[in-house]
């Protein structure tokens, strides 16, 4: 597991964030009518549990899918900051998927009625869960400095450099 | 050249490579969002035309069904179809229908008349709508409307709503006995289905949706918006009633 387990969590992010976009129109009014082939979005997206901190779980959710995105595209780019992202990334996935069982739960046993899209999305943050939990481990065991994807040590960079100033 | 600026060169060269290489992985992800988004749109174009718009609709008289509230004579006749269960209808019901009371149905200028329009997938409309036919048969329909939106998170999530809905009875000082008889033989289903047979028949699709004079109105207008569609349906109605006693006047004065 190195960049593209990053990347994964990036594409899953980008997944999310459009799935909690298209649940976020419907609950302001923008989307009149969920596609929703299995189960009933409906009744799920305008219960009592769809609405947290005064705004629509959803809105919460766009805005973690973001932030994991962002933390995953700069984690993507820069090595040096891999351990304090990849600890972000663990505690913001792991807070989310506790929070995602937490209203699945509701939907089973309160509400009575499943929402296709709530159950994606909760799949998808638990993915980006178990991505960054292996990115954790990846960078605690220091295995960034001697990953081929990791910056290289001087003296190979330096035959790059003549070699590129030359091309 | 200096070890400084070597290492910086150096940066630079590796910064340049791993940006080449990321280059397809960002072209995917622009790729991914730009279905995506196109998809949401897609919906969300296809429930714009899905959702009606503001239709004009026939004068002709409203048979005496719904629920009544203020003076069936009133210039302007006012009709909404709604979901207990509806999110909107409870805004609606909340926020914008007190003033309405206040100002338009108590002033004389409307009479109101409450439709149920059960949606299907909420499934304790009906029960809802049940509750509240069974405590107007003690002249408590709209104090049981009030309470029915006002708690709409306490009830709409319940496996099965009726305690929720008794205690709501209670405390209206209904006779329990009465109304549980009631609740229990649904005998007011047919009306709930005629009240919704009336909506399929105006082409209703959403809730609340309004019939205010000649237009039908889906959602859940502000006040101000509502009080300029029944100012328009009082002109139109005293416009309706001149020409309808002009002809008599000239037919009286020909010889």
């Amino acid at each position: 597991m190195t960049r593209s387990a990053r990347m994964m969590i990036a594409l899953l992010a980008l997944v999310g964030a459009l799935v909690a976009l298209y649940l976020t129109l419907f609950k302001v009014g923008v989307i009149g009518e969920l596609v929703c082939n299995l189960g009933s979005c409906e009744r799920v997206n305008t219960s009592r549990w769809a609405t947290f901190l005064g705004l629509p779980v959803a809105a919460w959710g766009l805005a973690t899918y973001l932030v994991l995105l962002v933390l995953a595209l700069v984690s993507v780019q820069r090595d040096d900051l891999e351990r304090p992202i990849a600890w972000t990334l663990f505690l913001l996935s792991g807070w989310s998927v506790g929070f995602s069982a937490w209203l699945t739960s509701k939907e089973l046993f309160v509400i009575h009625a499943i929402c296709i899209w709530c159950v994606t999305s909760a799949t998808i943050m638990t993915l980006i869960f178990f991505a960054s939990l292996l990115e954790l481990g990846r960078a605690r065991r220091g295995e960034a400095a001697n990953s081929p994807e990791a910056v290289p040590p001087q003296g190979v960079a330096g035959g790059s450099i003549r070699g590129d100033a030359r091309g | 050249m200096s070890q400084k600026s070597a290492r910086a060169q150096r940066s630079n060269v590796v910064r340049a490579q791993r940006a080449a290489s990321l280059k397809p992985f960002y072209y995917g992800l622009v790729v991914v969002a730009l279905i995506g988004i196109a998809l949401i749109a897609r919906s969300a174009q296809h429930s714009d035309a899905s959702r009606p718009g503001i239709a004009n609709v026939s004068l002709t008289p409203v048979k005496a069904q719904g629920h009544l509230l203020g003076n069936p004579n009133a210039p302007v006749q006012i009709l909404e179809f709604a979901d207990f269960e509806c999110p909107h209808c409870g805004e609606f019901a909340t926020i914008t229908e007190p003033d309405v009371r206040k100002r338009i149905i108590d002033a004389g200028l409307a009479s109101y008349r409450y439709f149920d329009f059960p949606l299907p997938h909420f499934e304790n409309s009906v029960p809802a709508s049940n509750a509240a036919a069974c405590a107007g048969d003690q002249n408590k329909f709209w104090e049981m409307h009030d309470k029915l939106f006002q708690g709409q998170p306490d009830w709409s999530a319940e496996g099965n709503p009726k305690g929720v809905f008794e205690s709501y009875a209670k405390s209206l000082g209904l006779d329990m006995k009465t109304w549980d008889a009631c609740y229990d033989s649904q005998k007011h289903m047919p009306e709930i289905n005629a009240n919704r047979e009336e909506g399929l028949r105006r082409h209703v699709e959403s809730t609340p949706t309004f019939v205010i004079g000649t237009k039908q109105i889906p959602g859940a207008i502000p006040y101000d918006m509502f009080k300029a569609y029944v100012d328009t349906a009082a002109m139109e109605a005293g416009k309706v009633a001149a020409q309808d006693s002009t002809p008599a006047k000239g037919a009286s004065a020909k010889p």
